[in-house]
């Protein structure tokens, strides 16, 4: 009976899957994962920043950048949306040789595989966020 | 097929993804049992209408700033449920009107608070995930997950142990009456069980699909069989495995979670008709 169940989930996976995993060479690579699954990733990192500080992470999303006055600071970001936009997640990320921006950057929305090491930025609020640090950046 | 089987064993390792399936599984099981019950009572549409007053109540406890939501969300659930299930024959204004009237003034005003007062950077994605429930059952938290196990112990104890009450009552109401069954008790206690439920499942497929789970189960079962316990009991079993496939489907395909178990749901459907066309009871 567990056979058969597997078979038919398996078979019904099989109609939409989009790919196959890869060999494991990062902590935790989200390039590898659904839509879904980066999101429910996303969300982890995000919630408990403490169990992946130093990690190192594999992303692609596409790429979007923020300017922010009060910091003075333009963050860069990799964004993964859903289908109807409304749901994104993402993570901030810094070069480890830093670009000059916006020449050295791709446009926003373009697609992007990022990877570096999982950190947490603090705030002066006494909040954060989470950042991935020495990071290499390309287009896909 | 070995390379799905390598891609769902690792996505497994990860506790949130085995959370989801356990809060996946219980949910869609309690609202298939009692949703035998309220497919035969002809209160189908009352999923609908309650989720939307849990999402107003969601906007209400965000608005406030209420930490644990669930504190505000299920009782304003469990008493609309109350007056919709139990005001019956001497309410002014009857059945679908009430619910239809609730559904969309809950879901107006949920909208509207959440505008008015934005305590979010991301109001279109919190309505988008609170409505379609497009990943929330993959950001759920431990505690949520022990939350929705105790509920649905409880719900399952309730349905097991009153089952024979139950029966009577959504069968015939006035003759469970005159049995000595108390109805006035039963009906509010199915009413609580059915709030309780809808709330859970807002997380596996969110607000506007709710009904979903309520009413394809029970349908699907009662094309192929006929007695109360073997529709229970196939609906239940439909729709475990529907939540299951969506579930696998969704994670590993990268589809909408809500909408994946659904449109399983729509398949099962499908193929018990089919069945009972091929067996010739027709619609």
């Amino acid at each position: 009976m567990f056979k058969v169940v597997l078979a038919v989930l398996l078979a019904f996976a099989a109609l939409f899957a989009k790919e196959p995993g890869g060999k494991e060479k990062y902590d935790i690579d989200i390039s590898r994962m659904s839509g879904t699954m980066v999101y429910g990733q996303v969300n982890q990192m995000i919630m408990y920043p403490s169990k992946y500080l130093g990690k190192h992470i594999k992303m692609k999303g596409i790429f979007s950048s923020y300017y922010d006055e009060q910091l003075e600071r333009r963050f860069y970001g990799c964004v993964i949306q859903d289908a109807l936009a409304c749901c994104s997640q993402g993570l901030a990320f810094e070069l480890a040789k830093p670009r000059k921006y916006p020449e050295q950057y791709p446009a926003e929305g373009d697609a992007i595989i990022v990877e570096g090491d999982f950190d947490y930025e603090k705030d002066e609020g006494g909040g954060g966020f989470p950042i991935i640090r020495n990071a290499d950046m390309q287009t896909k | 097929m070995p390379e799905l089987l390598e891609k769902l064993s690792f996505y497994l390792d990860f506790p949130f993804v085995r959370y989801a399936i356990i809060v996946g599984v219980l949910v869609s099981l309690c609202s298939s049992l009692l949703g035998v019950t309220l497919v035969l009572k002809r209160y189908s549409y009352i999923g609908d209408g309650l989720s939307h007053v849990a999402f107003g109540a969601l906007s209400i406890a965000a608005v406030l700033k209420i930490t644990n939501n669930m504190l505000l969300i299920l009782p304003v659930t469990v008493a609309v449920a109350v007056l919709l299930l139990c005001t019956g024959k001497n309410a002014r204004i009857k059945g679908d009107a009430a619910i239809a009237m609730v559904s969309v003034g809950a879901l107006a005003i949920g909208y509207l608070l959440m505008n008015v007062f934005s305590t979010s950077a991301n109001i279109s994605g919190d309505v988008c995930t609170t409505l379609f429930g497009s990943t929330s059952i993959l950001t759920l938290r431990i505690e949520e997950v022990y939350l929705c196990v105790a509920l649905s112990i409880a719900v399952l104890a309730v349905f097991i142990l009153f089952y024979h009450k139950i029966f009577a009552i959504t069968f015939d109401e006035n003759f469970a009456q005159a049995t000595g069954v108390n109805t006035t008790i039963f009906n509010l206690l199915i009413a609580v069980i059915v709030a309780v439920i809808i709330v859970l499942a807002m997380n596996l497929v969110g607000a506007l699909l709710v009904s979903a789970l309520v009413v394809f189960p029970s349908l699907s079962a009662m094309r192929v069989f006929k007695s109360f316990f073997a529709v229970t009991v196939a609906s239940a079993v439909i729709s475990v495995v529907c939540s299951l496939i969506g579930i696998v489907v969704a994670i590993l395909a990268g589809t909408p979670v809500g909408s994946t178990i659904v449109a399983a749901d729509i398949v099962a459907f499908g193929l018990f008709y089919s069945i009972s066309l091929i067996q010739g009871r027709g619609v």
